[in-house]
């Protein structure tokens, strides 16, 4: 057997555990690979920070998720959680989703360990699990009049008696829809929320729906998306470096690597919050691997090729 | 206590899940039969504790909202579809949704095609709105098949393909990076949560 014999017949299994060494390797010693953020991530960071100190504007998320998309979803929950947290932003939340409510409950309990002054029903507010069906009937409800629509939160006291929802009236009070989600993200608010009341929408997703969502970025229905785990990274670093020293975004500051570096000790961050980052090392050398595998695949099918015409020729 | 009989619940079905990558084997068969029992296990007294006590029967029989009656009626035409005889009932549901779904349809309009094109119409100031607009026309046009792909138009259509290429090798790439997300956030599990060599 020549090597492109042996290329084109190597055992699958190999292949999978060299990849699962290259996986592992950089999650037990992270590389601390930079992460540079893209437009579509920067732009939802600054449209959300906007919004910092402010007591009648609201970040409103959406949990679409279950736990087959946590690796992706989980860590854009926390890293805007915990953005919203930092620069005093409101918060409300909703899932329509049983899986989905349940992971809204987990992420805004783990982030909020990290911060004792931030009171529920006062600075964000859970609105729990609804029924799907509901999900049309309350995205058009809340442009009137969001207590209304939703009526109670997660505990099922009504929404028109807590402290949050003083200011919080309708879109004009939410600075942006952020979708989480595995499925058809954003959707329903670029169609209702966004066409009928103008709000601005963003959306979070996993890697696989990202590429499908670009048109929307171009076209302005969405200020921001987060893509996949690569989004979540982005996130986290802008978090981090910016809002976690609470020092307004610049440009110039972002591209100065040397600066960043001096922000924060990536091995002094609690897990949590680089979770992200950490699974882009193991990332990066899994798309290293998988790169060398094509080239090499592609280098015993041109061998192979070759010798085929070779042979009609003789 | 409960906790830790969780994680190393999840760790024996997240290996076991794994060693189909060996080969099929019956840890794998019992985790898969599992995942798919206690999804629906999980779905079914959620759903009735969360849709059915508070949006039937709550304001039914305790708040006396009778006029709920009429939309519980035609929701309970959909157990007509396991009747040979009655099925037809179960239409009744479906045209009440299918005109929810209408509802929708002057916003999809609006947001999907509408405000696509009116992207497609601004003036070509720079490359990328200059690459969109060839991309969308050549696409458009591949997909016409009232003419013969010949000449320079085909040509023209064939450039189509190549951003058709380039929009599948995006996707794939973001697949690729999705499904290897999966697989580290299963390997952060086992190391960090079960082993504890992640802190």
């Amino acid at each position: 057997m020549n090597f492109s014999d042996y290329i084109q017949k190597i055992d699958r299994r190999y292949i999978f555990i060299i990849l699962a060494i290259a996986v592992i390797l950089p999650l037990l010693f992270p590389l601390g690979l930079p992460t540079f953020t893209t437009p579509p991530v920067l732009s939802l960071y600054k449209h959300i920070d906007e919004a910092a100190g402010t007591d009648d504007r609201a970040v409103f998320m959406d949990f679409a998720q279950s736990p087959s998309t946590l690796p992706e979803l989980y860590p854009m929950d926390l890293a805007i959680l915990r953005h919203c947290f930092l620069r005093d932003i409101k918060v409300l939340t909703i899932s329509y989703y049983p899986q989905g409510a349940a992971i809204m409950q987990m992420a805004i309990s783990e982030v909020k360990e990290d911060f004792p002054d931030v009171k529920q029903d006062v600075d964000y507010c859970n609105f729990g699990f609804r029924n799907f069906a509901l999900r049309v009937p309350i995205t058009l409800g809340m442009g009137d009049n969001i207590a209304e629509a939703v009526e109670t939160n997660a505990a099922g006291r009504r929404l028109e008696n807590l402290p949050i929802m003083e200011k919080l009236k309708n879109y004009d009070n939410i600075q942006v829809c952020m979708e989480i989600s595995g499925a058809a993200p954003g959707i329903i608010y670029i169609n209702y929320a966004r066409a009928r009341y103008g709000v601005d929408v963003a959306i979070g997703v996993t890697a696989v729906s990202a590429a499908d969502n670009y048109p929307y970025l171009q076209t302005g229905q969405l200020v921001g998306l987060l893509g996949g785990l690569k989004g979540a990274a982005e996130y986290e670093e802008l978090v981090e470096t910016f809002a976690n020293n609470d020092i307004p975004y610049s440009e110039k500051k972002a591209q100065n690597l040397s600066w960043r570096n001096q922000q924060y000790e990536l091995s002094k961050v609690p897990y949590k919050f680089k979770q992200a980052r950490i699974g882009m090392d193991a990332q990066a050398v899994a798309h290293v691997l998988i790169i060398i595998f094509i080239i090499i695949g592609n280098i015993g099918y041109f061998i192979e090729k070759r010798q085929d015409k070779n042979k009609y020729v003789k | 206590m409960m906790e830790t009989i969780g994680i190393w619940v999840a760790a024996f079905l997240t290996l076991s899940m794994f060693s189909f990558l060996y080969k099929d084997n019956p840890f794998y068969k019992f985790a898969e039969h599992l995942f798919v029992g206690a999804s629906m296990g999980y779905f079914i007294p959620y759903t009735f504790f969360n849709v059915f006590i508070p949006y039937a029967y709550n304001p039914l029989f305790l708040r006396h909202n009778y006029w709920l009656i009429i939309p519980f009626v035609i929701g309970l035409g959909y157990w007509f579809r396991f009747s040979n005889n009655l099925g037809w009932l179960s239409r009744y549901p479906i045209a009440f949704s299918m005109g929810i779904v209408g509802m929708g349809v002057p916003m999809s309009i609006h947001a999907q095609i509408l405000v696509q094109m009116r992207t497609m119409m601004l003036p070509l100031t720079n490359i990328n709105l200059i690459l969109i607009f060839i991309g969308t026309v050549s696409i458009l046009l591949y997909f016409f098949f009232s003419k013969a792909h010949e000449g320079i138009y085909g040509k023209f259509t064939s450039v189509g393909i190549w951003f058709m290429m380039v929009g599948f090798g995006a996707s794939f790439g973001y697949t690729v990076m999705a499904r290897l997300s999966l697989l580290i956030g299963r390997l952060q599990f086992l190391l960090g949560d079960w082993l504890g060599l992640i802190k």
